[in-house]
């Protein structure tokens, strides 16, 4: 009797063993990096959020050839050495196929000499300051000329002369302003309707155009007026790369100094909707954005996609996210369009290889996504179309200007001509 | 019976009257086709629009400029494929009869016009604006006017400038007029017009004049000579306006490290308590002001105007609320530990992050905003040289509170005990002064004045979980270089920091400038260790 209960037992495990393995088998493990603690995590949790959802939507279709999409997420704690470690990890232990994140470029290129070690495959989605080209990463994120130089042509043909830099004082407003230096004189901009002030090296180099604060900065007097003296004879504009919450404080100076944005415009590269859950969107009314994706877009495949994307955060059980007052913003539909870009590149390819899945992503593949469509270029960057928008009152944004098929450039520094 | 059939119809005249007043009003022809013409814009496409607006720009109607506010703050809404609607404050009107209408919200769209053609708009109200009965509004259009160059707007502005008869709106007027000049007058022109700004001092005209200079191919010595004497006029009075306004934004950056370490002042400076948590009260007071809005929004409504006053109903919650956090802390843990500072630190610090996650977990992660009212909002201009009304506000408020802790300590009874507790705990208990109530109160009030202060900050920064520590080590270090327990030595130390702070922002920009204060203060606290003004105080000696 106890001998026949322990062989039923057995046979059991074994099957159970059996369909285990069976399971594993048809699943496809991706890495999801992305700092879920720490500063950054009011931006990087959404996009965690967004690239559950997209793997539920993909596995509910019949997942990618066949296999279902396991995530494995981990967290970056916005620790830069920690995203380097957290890669190694993913790599080597866990061995996923692809990994989604990162958000600051610093921890960009803390984990770059890792994915490039063990040849992994990593999509990047928020925009960025260019320069940089690895073998294996995908840059979904828009590049300087996806969204500052869009931006500065608008302006320009808004009849604007004078342009204010400013931004917080690291690597992305740093080269951001000095390409959208050399453009504006490429554009006949005199080097005097620059503002921010210019920092040169011994040889009479520029190295930093442009007013730089620390992060968190919370005193903006000295550069409201400086900007208000810039502005004083009209036609002038400011381009804002401050980052995250120090807006708050610089849009609160700017709105009491009694500039209107109708004097002078100030349009931001780091903000978007999801920013402006905790920003004062009345003292930035007028005020421009500049992406390749707003929530206001009125297309049936965005609206779907909103209502999608909602409907799941009902549904879920995903502990501690956030289910109230959600908005969608362009690095969530850049990581969403990364994943199905992946997917689509892993059927052309046929197979799960990161290197032969950039092959097929370098060959040029199309994706329909909420903001229109994409396409992967060899250099590693997408086409896609840029939208400049003005903020009202309720965090969201008016579109002004719609540009198709802006082809993602990342190395611009030194290509433009003085007028 | 009678006389309900009586109100019957007095009502039914009143709806009669009530039908007529706007339509009578809206039978003016002038009235009538602007409403047409605007009707039309919003119904247009890009090409017809422009027709539309060259023949609107002959019409001087103030619906225009009602509308053109409305159009762009999302007021003005399409209901069907005809109808207009103005919606002011819950009230829609029929753009096109100018009748209040009654409109179902799930049918309308809100139209909104592009950059491009609000400007243009935005013109034509500043050509409106030139004869509006608001002199605030007709400087502003004059000098808009002005800086656009447009030859057209000329003739206009010359006209009006002989008309106006006070003083601030001719000088708008005549600078206008001078700035179009430069680009569309004579050489003679030109020339008086050069003279004139510069003894105006006109800051907007600097580009202009440099711009016309330089647009002659060969200009005479004489515009030279005069654009080179004007140039300098300008320059040597921004300068001066530079220097006020540095002096006046290191006051007001003074004052905010005076308000955030004025409360420390007392409960570390006067108790010898080293608290971490400082911060977090500053938190407190700014989630007050924060609750205190949205009790405001959700009672009276956003745009009533009862709203605009929440923060008057804040400032004092905001020190209450502050102030009962401080006792119950005191009460529950700092009375154990007076005689152990060290462990006041780290018990403390505990506390500060106890709090930050509770406001984490109640109010979220994401940092929440608080408005400005209105009154708060604008800014206050003495000739060239403005100043924001918060800032005022704020700089008041700083006043009052030194003044008011002066006269707290120095001339009531509870200042004597609170003096005295403070000089030495067991003596004072030993003549009477019940000092543990004493210290709880001091404490409080010292919190309570942290609140304050994070009631302020809501105003000019951010409100968010983790914004006490923004603050703490800014309050530390004033209460240090003033001298630890020396309220009059914070007083001094904060505006000291500020107009250096201020003075080196220009020159050194704001990362090195920061760096360079810090710098300063290291090097002062190894000349000075006690800072401004040593405390001989005992309860910091034992």
């Amino acid at each position: 009797m106890g001998k026949r209960i322990i062989h039923k037992a057995l046979l059991l495990l074994a099957t159970l063993g059996l369909a285990n393995s069976t399971l594993t088998a048809e699943t496809v493990k991706v890495g999801v990096l992305h700092s879920l603690s720490g500063t950054m995590a009011i931006s990087e949790t959404s996009l965690r959020d967004i690239l559950l959802f997209t793997f539920d939507e993909i596995n509910a279709a019949g997942g990618v050839m066949g296999k279902t999409i396991e995530p494995v997420v981990v967290d970056g704690a916005s620790d830069w050495p920690l995203f380097a470690e957290k890669a190694e990890q993913l790599l080597v232990q866990d061995k996923v196929a692809v990994t989604f994140g990162c958000w600051t470029s610093v921890s960009r290129k803390s984990v770059l000499p890792v994915y490039e070690k063990h040849k992994g495959l990593l999509f990047y989605p928020v925009q960025y300051e260019g320069e940089e080209m690895s073998p294996n990463i995908f840059y979904t994120a828009e590049a300087v000329n996806q969204q500052a130089i869009p931006a500065v042509d608008f302006l320009l043909e808004e009849g604007l002369k004078k342009f204010y830099l400013i931004g917080t004082d690291y690597v992305y407003p740093q080269t951001t302003n000095l390409v959208l230096f050399e453009y504006l004189q490429s554009k006949g901009v005199p080097v005097e309707n620059i503002g921010g002030g210019l920092r040169k090296d011994a040889s009479g180099k520029v190295i930093s155009a442009g007013n730089y604060t620390p992060f968190g900065h919370s005193d903006f007097q000295q550069i409201v007026a400086d900007i208000k003296k810039f502005a004083a004879s009209g036609d002038a504009c400011v381009i804002n790369t401050i980052n995250g919450d120090a807006n708050v404080p610089f849009f609160k100076e700017f709105a009491a100094s009694g500039i209107t944005s109708e004097d002078c415009p100030v349009v931001s590269f780091s903000l978007s909707e999801d920013e402006f859950r905790s920003l004062p969107a009345k003292d930035l009314v007028g005020h421009l954005g500049c992406w390749t994706y707003f929530m206001s877009i009125d297309t049936p495949a965005n609206k779907k996609f909103i209502a999608d994307f909602k409907s799941w955060l009902g549904k879920t059980s995903v502990p501690g996210l956030i289910k109230e007052d959600r908005v969608t913003c362009s690095p969530m539909v850049l990581s969403y369009n990364g994943v199905y870009l992946w997917k689509a590149a892993v059927e052309k390819a046929k197979s799960f290889d990161p290197a032969k899945v950039m092959e097929a992503l370098e060959s040029g593949i199309t994706f329909d996504g909420p903001g229109g469509k994409v396409t992967t270029q060899k250099n590693h960057h997408l086409t896609k179309t840029v939208y400049i928008g003005e903020t009202l009152e309720n965090g969201q944004f008016a579109i002004v200007e719609r540009m198709a098929d802006v082809v993602g450039e990342p190395f611009l520094k030194g290509t433009f001509k003085k007028q | 019976m009678n006389s309900k059939r009586r109100e019957t119809y007095l009502v039914l005249i009143y709806c009669f009257v009530m039908a007529l007043l706007p339509a009578s009003h809206g039978q003016s022809t002038e009235d009538s086709q602007a409403r047409a013409l605007l009707v039309e814009l919003v119904l247009g496409d890009d090409d017809s629009r422009a027709s539309t607006l060259e023949e609107l720009a002959n019409h001087g109607d103030p619906i225009i400029a009602t509308f053109v506010a409305g159009w762009r703050g999302g007021q003005v809404l399409r209901d069907g494929d005809d109808t207009v609607l103005l919606k002011i404050g819950e009230q829609y009107t029929d753009l096109l009869t100018g009748v209040a209408t009654q409109a179902n919200p799930e049918n309308l769209k809100v139209n909104r016009p592009s950059r491009k053609l609000r400007k243009t708009l935005k013109r034509m109200v500043d050509l409106i604006d030139l004869s509006s009965p608001d002199l605030g509004k007709r400087i502003q259009s004059a000098q808009k006017l002005g800086l656009s160059q447009n030859p057209e707007y000329l003739p206009d502005l010359k006209a009006r400038a002989a008309l106006q008869t006070d003083a601030k709106v001719k000088r708008a007027f005549n600078e206008a007029v001078w700035i179009s000049e430069l680009s569309n007058g004579t050489e003679a022109e030109k020339l008086e017009a050069i003279k004139a700004l510069g003894s105006l001092k006109s800051f907007p005209a600097r580009d202009f004049i440099e711009r016309c200079v330089s647009a002659e191919t060969e200009p005479t010595a004489e515009l030279k000579q005069a654009s080179q004497q004007a140039l300098q006029k300008i320059d040597s009075h921004r300068a001066l306006i530079d220097v006020i306004g540095t002096l006046f934004r290191g006051l007001s950056l003074g004052s905010v490290l005076l308000l955030v370490a004025y409360g420390l002042a007392i409960t570390f400076g006067q108790m010898g308590v080293i608290n971490m948590a400082h911060g977090e009260f500053i938190a407190v007071g700014g989630y007050t002001a924060y609750m205190v809005q949205n009790w405001f929004g959700s009672t009276y409504g956003e745009g009533s105007p009862l709203y605009g006053y929440y923060f008057l109903v804040a400032i004092p919650l905001a020190f209450l609320a502050a102030a009962v956090v401080g006792a119950a802390l005191e009460r529950g843990l700092i009375r154990f530990l007076y005689t152990r500072p060290l462990e006041s630190l780290l018990a403390t610090w505990g506390i500060s992050m106890i709090l930050q996650q509770s406001f984490r977990l109640y109010f979220g992660a994401a940092n929440v905003s608080v408005s400005s009212p209105p009154w708060l909002a604008g800014s206050l201009s003495v000739g060239d040289f403005s100043m924001s009304n918060s800032r005022v506000a704020l700089i008041v408020c700083v006043l009052f509170v030194v003044i008011g802790t002066r006269l707290l300590l120095t001339k009531t009874h509870w200042g004597l005990h609170v003096r005295a507790t403070m000089q030495n705990r067991q003596m004072a208990s030993c003549l009477g002064v019940p000092s543990g109530r004493v210290n709880m109160i001091t404490f409080a009030f010292g919190s309570g004045l942290a609140g304050l202060a994070g009631a302020f900050l809501s105003q000019i920064g951010n409100v968010g979980p983790s914004m006490g520590q923004t603050y703490i080590v800014d309050s530390f270090m004033v209460v240090v270089v003033g001298g630890v327990g020396n309220l009059l030595g914070a007083a001094i130390s904060s505006m000291g920091i500020g107009m250096v702070d201020q003075g080196l922002q220009p020159i050194l920009g704001p990362v090195m400038g920061k760096i360079t204060v810090l710098l300063m203060i290291i090097l002062f606290l190894q000349v000075k260790p006690g800072g401004l003004f040593p405390a001989r105080s005992r309860s910091l000696d034992d």
